[in-house]
């Protein structure tokens, strides 16, 4: 029994360290993410992969940020109800967060996950970092 | 309720407990009263006769206004502000206690400053600001507003906009219409629905005032695209505001963008991921492999690297960081602009540079408490540095100057105060820091060389203050630095963020042997008189970079390096002029690219581990090592006495006295 569970345990990986990919703020305040590939991802994951999916957060980021007539006509919906409407209505960028939620997870299953790495949803920590967990690549094994 | 509601973020965990205060409650509650009570009765009282005598509709539309003006209230009262959740400590780890206590970014090409929050413990993005009563970062912070007993940040902002025109309105408007009953009920005064509307004439009339001038004021800020924060503490004034985006476009952001989300109180879905091993591996390209090939003579293996740089060591000094570590909030080391942020001038300016050095670093690991408690303490390091009140430096810190000094999050108090004055220059010469919006290069060069010469300005006057008030600052903190010679050699120590030209800087505070003529000529250089906001305008910039003399190169160490005053070649590697000079720094290991970032890491690292090398023989082993610009020990860690050469970036010698 006791073996089973050791076995289990090694099964699950350690985490070795965490990477965190910080706000590029050279256009403003405007959510997005710096594109460097972090150096200690350097043997772990493609540089191109890595970047295509810090550029499509970004462009998500944008989608919901963007000023356009969406998020006004949800501003003047609010406004006439006395923001009662947000009760019943998930605002714009909650639903853009919602896809982001969905994008992360999928690339974490499809991408990440099989190269030890894990990535975790900024919003977690503010919009302020996207935190990548290397995984230990312990191929001990030892069942 | 969806919005999101935190009083006084009761919801949200990085709000810890506080203990209640009714104090705080007054102002809220007497707006309210104020608000509720007047409006009610002017709705009993006054409105039934305008219905009957003029039209239904305008008790209809003061209701109307009332409502809108109360949901506002509501809104810009119950709602979270956009306050960040404090940073979880593995996220903390990367900036340790060397890592300093400014980080540089450029926006829109203007250099900002972000300062490290000692209790959030993260380095605030632009534009937010740390509320004392909330205790919390809030993203965008315009101000903490007494009446709503709630902090006005990016979330709540629009519905507090709104609350002052509706307000502002909804005073008029029952200041009006009850004008209009008096002066229709003047042989009936005495009754009580005239009485009433009488005193409620004076409260509206009472409040009218500031009201509407609070609202122009904001008004004022919505157009300009400033946070009253910025206002009031004239970041701008000089400057150039990096976040307005024109009128009509600042105004259509509060007014028409989408709810910002709220940070805290979120559910967090716990990774249903399951990552086990074996893992892929991504096939490794020529260049990586030869990359490990060369790492692999110098350091450590990468992955023994990479896993070291990443987490905080708890005992093995981890390797020399990469500078992709060192990066938090600062651009790629390996762009052009990384050198303009992560460069430091070899002058005495550095230590202005010190705090605006971004990149924190990430692993210094090891060493000692002192940093974090630098880092901690230089928020109380401000008043020990005077001047530079006029100086509103990023955010509430009334003097950047000190800030930049206390930028450098290592040493003691003796660091601190150095610290501070170093800041203090760093700061200014954060400021004459030249902004740049096409060549980065060009732009990283001349900000080296302006900073460089400002520092070098800063210096000069060490003898009496100089005019400029964050020189005087600095030169205050200097003069605390030389007083305690070993004080001063302890911050340079604990320096965290430039490379050796901070330490170079540090080094030379007391004595300031040999000002680079280079710097002495500029040191008349654009002064940035007037200026007090930490962003630098294009044309400042512009100014300092047409008076600088070389083109900086991406290896201010190496420059660093060199014991003579030639110009600064980037030249041959660190690690046998470090060993000439007597300190063991292996220099940069050649798989890093440069610069900037492991600029910074380097001095914070190196800095504090100095005392622990004695005499510069024994090798860099732990953070130290990771500061691949380890040359900063060979100033500081001279162990003869005598005077070291030291040039820095754009030429400049420093001789420093061991």
């Amino acid at each position: 029994m006791a073996e089973t569970h050791s076995l289990q345990d090694l099964r699950q990986a350690a985490v070795a360290s965490k990477v965190f990919v910080q706000r590029d703020y050279t256009s403003g305040t405007i959510c997005k993410f710096q594109i460097k590939f972090p150096a200690e991802l350097e043997s772990r994951i493609d540089k191109q992969q890595f970047e295509e999916t810090i550029q499509t957060l970004n462009n998500l980021y944008a989608e919901a940020e963007k000023l356009g007539g969406r998020s006004y006509l949800e501003g003047c919906l609010a406004c006439l109800t006395a923001y009662t409407i947000f009760l019943c209505m998930e605002t714009h960028y909650e639903k853009v967060l919602k896809k982001i939620a969905k994008y992360i997870q999928e690339q974490n299953e499809k991408i990440y996950a099989p190269l030890g790495l894990l990535l975790t949803d900024p919003i977690e920590r503010g919009l302020r970092v996207v935190e990548i967990t290397i995984f230990e690549d312990r191929s001990i094994g030892s069942r | 309720m969806p919005v999101g509601l935190s009083v006084d973020g009761a919801l949200g965990y990085p709000s810890p407990s506080r203990p209640f205060r009714p104090s705080r409650y007054v102002p809220v509650s007497a707006a309210t009263a104020f608000l509720v009570g007047a409006s009610t009765l002017f709705l009993c009282f006054t409105c039934p006769w305008l219905a009957e005598r003029f039209s239904s509709s305008i008790p209809l539309y003061n209701v109307v206004v009332f409502l809108f003006t109360l949901a506002n209230f509501c809104m810009a009262t119950f709602m979270d502000p956009g306050i960040f959740p404090r940073a979880e400590e593995d996220e903390d780890k990367e900036d340790d206690f060397r890592a300093p206590l400014y980080k540089t970014v450029e926006v829109r090409g203007i250099q900002v400053r972000m300062k490290w929050c000692s209790t959030c413990r993260f380095y605030r993005p632009p534009r937010c600001s740390h509320c004392s009563v909330c205790d919390n970062c809030v993203e965008e912070f315009d101000h903490h507003c007494p009446w709503v007993n709630n902090c006005i940040g990016r979330r709540n902002y629009r519905y507090f906009f709104l609350f002052l025109l509706s307000l502002t309105t909804h005073i008029m408007n029952v200041f009006g219409f009850s004008l209009l009953y008096i002066l229709h009920h003047t042989k009936h005064l005495d009754q009580v629905d005239s009485g009433v509307t009488m005193a409620v004439m004076c409260v509206s009339g009472l409040f009218f005032v500031p009201v509407a001038g609070l609202t122009g004021f904001h008004i004022v800020l919505v157009a300009r695209g400033r946070t009253t924060n910025e206002q009031v503490t004239g970041k701008f004034r000089g400057g150039v505001n990096p976040f307005t985006h024109g009128c009509l476009k600042n105004i259509a952001h509060v007014l028409c963008g989408s709810q910002a989300p709220r940070y805290l109180g979120r559910l967090r879905k716990p990774h249903s991921v399951e990552v086990q091993p074996p893992f892929l591996r991504p096939p490794l390209s020529e260049a990586q492999l030869e990359a490990k090939a060369v790492d692999n003579g110098i350091q450590q293996s990468k992955s023994s690297l990479e896993i070291m740089e990443s987490q905080s060591t708890d005992a093995d000094p981890p390797p020399p960081p990469k500078p992709e570590h060192r990066y938090p909030g600062m651009p790629h080391t390996q762009n052009e602009e990384c050198s303009l942020l992560t460069e430091a001038p070899p002058t005495p300016s550095l230590y202005k540079y010190r705090p605006s050095y971004s990149s924190p670093g990430k692993n210094h690991t090891a060493s000692t408490h002192s940093s974090k408690m630098s880092r901690g303490n230089s928020m109380t390091e401000s008043p020990s540095v005077p001047v530079t009140t006029g100086q509103p430096s990023y955010r509430s810190d009334p003097s950047l100057s000190s800030r930049g000094g206390a930028g450098c999050r290592g040493g003691g108090e003796g660091g601190k105060a150095g610290s501070g004055g170093l800041g203090g220059a760093s700061t200014f010469g954060g400021r004459s820091y030249p902004s740049f919006t096409d060549t980065l290069l060009q732009s990283a060069a001349a900000s080296c060389s302006s900073s460089l010469r400002s520092a070098h300005t800063a210096h000069n006057a060490l003898g009496p203050l100089i005019s400029e008030g964050t020189t005087s600052t600095s030169y205050k903190s200097l003069a605390n630095q030389t007083r305690n010679g070993s004080l001063s050699y302890e911050s340079l120590l604990t320096h965290s963020e430039s490379p050796e030209f901070e330490s170079a800087a540090h080094e030379l505070s007391p004595p300031r042997p040999h000002p680079p003529h280079s710097l002495s000529t500029a040191a008349g250089a654009p002064p940035i008189s007037g200026y007090t906001s930490p962003f630098l305008s294009a044309q400042q910039r512009e100014g300092s970079l047409q008076a600088c003399p070389a083109p900086l190169r991406p290896s201010p160490n190496r420059a660093f390096l060199r014991p003579t005053s030639s110009p600064p070649s980037r030249a041959p590697p660190l690690s046998p002029r470090a060993r000439s000079l007597g300190s063991p720094p292996p220099g940069p290991a050649p798989g890093h690219t440069p610069l900037g970032k492991s600029l910074s890491y380097a001095g914070g690292a190196e800095l504090q581990h100095r005392p622990s090398s004695s005499g510069g023989g024994t090798p860099m082993q732990n953070s130290t090592i990771k500061q691949n610009v380890a040359n900063h020990n060979t100033p500081s860690h001279k162990p003869v006495g005598g005077v070291k050469k030291v040039t820095g970036v754009g030429g400049t010698t420093y001789g420093i006295s061991v």
